[in-house]
């Protein structure tokens, strides 16, 4: 199996590391610029692509890990190659893109794969099989956080951009938006209130929405772009009638680094805070891989993707609006 | 590749078993045990086959066999093994005498085989973070230790654990070796001189051996390092124990805490808060270093030299217990 990744950016170079752990072979990359990938295509001993078109004919399976807004008019071309698709999350950048990409793979009888890796991370798929194994009991209230900095971007920073990126309310709350279906199932209303700020230094982002699921349960998930670098700091507490799950990466840290400021003749040393034997995204793209060579299950599909890209823009117009936003269930999307 | 256990004695194994069917090209042939009702019950709980004896179990000409008696067995368990010429992974510590440590090193020696100790810290995610970091040079020069292995008291789970003669002793036996061990992996330098003070406070009418023990060990290089190997972890501890240090250098401090990757669950069921552990599997890691081992005819990351070194640290412990004065061992 040959795989060719769009984009040169972290996720790229990170969807590239967890491909290698496979028994895939990396075709090449494609960036916007060729500058762009050639240090990851030199890294991996791989090609520099001008396009998808020069591309499609080496690969069984194309890697997405383009800006949000790109993401439909690529997986179009790919699936109408009759390639296999990992997409990047968010899925897409609108309803009825992601409807027209899961339509189409259908009908062209390829896989599609969204990169919802929160699923993946060991204490999010711990704290999940407590829940379905009922230790908590029924779900009532899940409370849920993830806070970072401003994404930054040499040039052309598209995550600030909010007609292509979606700003904060999709591309990084989405994670939670779809652990949280993931946990208490469907959504029924989103209510979301948001700051922007602009012009001042450090600007920041910080969203707060209520979930009503509708099975009852409700939802409180916090999204920050707010903190200093190198700052990426996330957590949960999920209660139900027969107890409560709690998590806080912080706090679960087991290095805590209390070095002196480094002298000027050692490394400036940045300590991971949670090391695992396994990357989280690397357990991801194995799971792709073996539901494209043997068809085992994943644990997020495509429609799963595009169920949380509906939380997601709801969010965005509610906070634009200022009032509830009632989802309406998607239709099923025919090939 | 073919892989038996011998005894269940140890409740590690019941996680072993489960490691060994998890390395791709590992056949987990089976198991064996003198005590038959044990060797019946976990036989039928992993539905494994059980052996009518070792030597049943050796001669079916495993590759390698996962020693996991009482710790006063594993001598006589591992002489077995090497003279069926089959590599050894054997539970800590690797024996309850100095005498009896050097005995299975040698014999291994002599037979040719691979003989694995098995300290699975040494695969923790966490504490290989740390040495990798410390290698290059980015944590500073270690000066001190400050550092805990305590537990609940393991008699809950298995008895021998806390009979002296099976076990070799109490809690400085049981929790002093991984961090001995964890320190001479970091420091590239051997423990000179110990000290250890123990009691018998904690669970003092369930048992004979002592439960509370504090040991300071000096290294070669100068590093001091304070261990609390007790069994204070009371029975509503969140989970069994734990495994954490305070690293003292020239550039400040690390700390670290081996067993904090985990989400805090309240159940009404139980009453309590439990520690649901989400870090990797660092048993795992140990597993197939020694699959690995075997396969590439090399040394494993742990030798039984590292488990003789730490059998004498116990050993100059209670030497040190016993006359109240700081014990000198040879580097």
């Amino acid at each position: 199996m040959r795989v060719g990744i769009v984009g040169a950016g972290f996720m790229g170079s990170t969807h590239a590391a967890g491909w290698t752990e496979t028994g895939a072979t990396l075709a090449g990359f494609i960036a916007e610029t060729i500058q762009e990938a050639q240090p990851l295509a030199a890294q991996y001993q791989v090609k520099v692509y001008p396009d998808l078109e020069a591309m499609l004919p080496d690969v069984d399976v194309v890697d997405i890990c383009s800006p949000t807004h790109l993401h439909a008019s690529m997986v179009l071309k790919v699936a109408q190659a009759g390639k296999h698709i990992v997409c990047e999350k968010p899925l897409a950048r609108t309803i009825e893109q992601g409807q027209q990409m899961i339509a189409a793979c259908r009908k062209a009888g390829v896989k599609l794969f969204v990169a919802h890796v929160v699923r993946f991370f060991p204490e999010y798929a711990l704290a999940k099989a407590t829940v379905s194994q009922g230790k908590i009991g029924r779900l009532a209230t899940i409370r849920l956080s993830r806070g970072s900095f401003r994404p930054k971007k040499p040039v052309g920073n598209w995550f600030l951009d909010e007609e292509k990126s979606g700003g904060l309310l999709l591309d990084l709350m989405i994670h939670d938006f779809d652990y949280a279906r993931w946990l208490a199932g469907e959504v029924e209303s989103v209510y979301a209130k948001k700051i922007t700020t602009t012009g001042h230094s450090p600007s920041v982002d910080y969203g707060l929405v209520i979930l009503k699921h509708r099975n009852e349960a409700l939802s409180n998930v916090a999204g920050a772009w707010a903190y200093p670098p190198p700052t990426f700091r996330t957590g949960f507490e999920i209660s139900g009638d027969g107890g409560m799950v709690e998590f806080d990466s912080q706090a679960t840290a087991p290095i805590e680094n209390l070095l002196q400021k480094a002298r000027c003749d050692s490394p400036d040393v940045g300590l991971p805070s949670s090391p695992v034997t396994e990357d989280p995204y690397t357990t991801e793209i194995k799971e792709f891989y073996t539901a494209l060579t043997e068809g085992c299950p994943v644990r997020v599909t495509a429609e799963d993707g595009l169920a949380a890209l509906q939380i997601s823009l709801a969010a965005i117009e509610s906070a634009r609006t200022g009032e509830a936003v009632q989802l309406t269930p998607l239709p099923e999307v025919k090939p | 590749m073919k892989i038996g256990i011998m005894s269940f004695a140890h409740l590690h194994a019941e996680a072993y078993i489960q490691n060994l069917r998890a390395v791709p090209g590992v056949e987990m042939i089976g198991l064996a045990d003198d005590d038959s009702g044990r060797g019946q019950q976990f036989a039928h709980q992993f539905e494994a086959r059980l052996f009518r004896s070792y030597e049943e179990l050796l001669e079916a000409k495993p590759d390698g066999v996962v020693i996991c008696s009482e710790n006063n067995n594993h001598r006589s368990l591992v002489e077995m093994a090497a003279a069926a010429k089959v590599h050894v992974l054997c539970e800590k510590p690797l024996a309850t005498t100095v005498e009896d440590a050097k005995a299975i090193v040698d014999a291994c020696q002599k037979a040719g085989v691979l003989l694995m100790t098995a300290f699975p810290m040494r695969f923790s995610a966490p504490l290989m973070e740390v040495k990798a970091r410390l290698d290059a040079g980015d944590l500073g020069q270690v000066y001190a230790f400050k550092s805990s292995n305590q537990g609940e008291l393991p008699g809950k789970h298995r008895k021998w654990f806390v009979d002296k003669k099976l076990a070799g002793g109490g809690a400085i036996a049981d929790h002093t070796v991984h961090l001995a061990d964890i320190m001479r992996w970091y420091l590239n330098s051997e423990v000179v001189e110990v000290y250890a003070q123990g009691n018998q406070i904690f669970h003092t009418k369930e048992v004979e051996v002592e439960t509370g023990g504090m040991v300071m060990l000096t290294f070669d290089n100068g590093v001091f390092a304070s261990i609390d190997c007790s069994w204070s972890r009371p029975p509503y501890w969140p989970s069994w124990g734990g495994l954490s240090f305070e690293m003292i250098t020239d550039r400040g401090a690390v700390l670290v805490d081996a067993f904090k990757q985990n989400l805090t669950v309240y159940s009404h069921d139980i009453q309590r808060p439990s520690w649901y552990y989400w870090g990797s599997d660092m048993n795992q890691g140990m597993v197939n270093d020694f699959v690995k081992a075997i396969r590439k005819d090399r040394q494993p990351k742990v030798t039984g030299t590292d488990g003789l070194k730490a059998v004498k640290v116990v050993a100059a412990a209670y030497e040190s217990v016993r006359t109240g004065q700081p014990v000198k061992l040879q580097a």
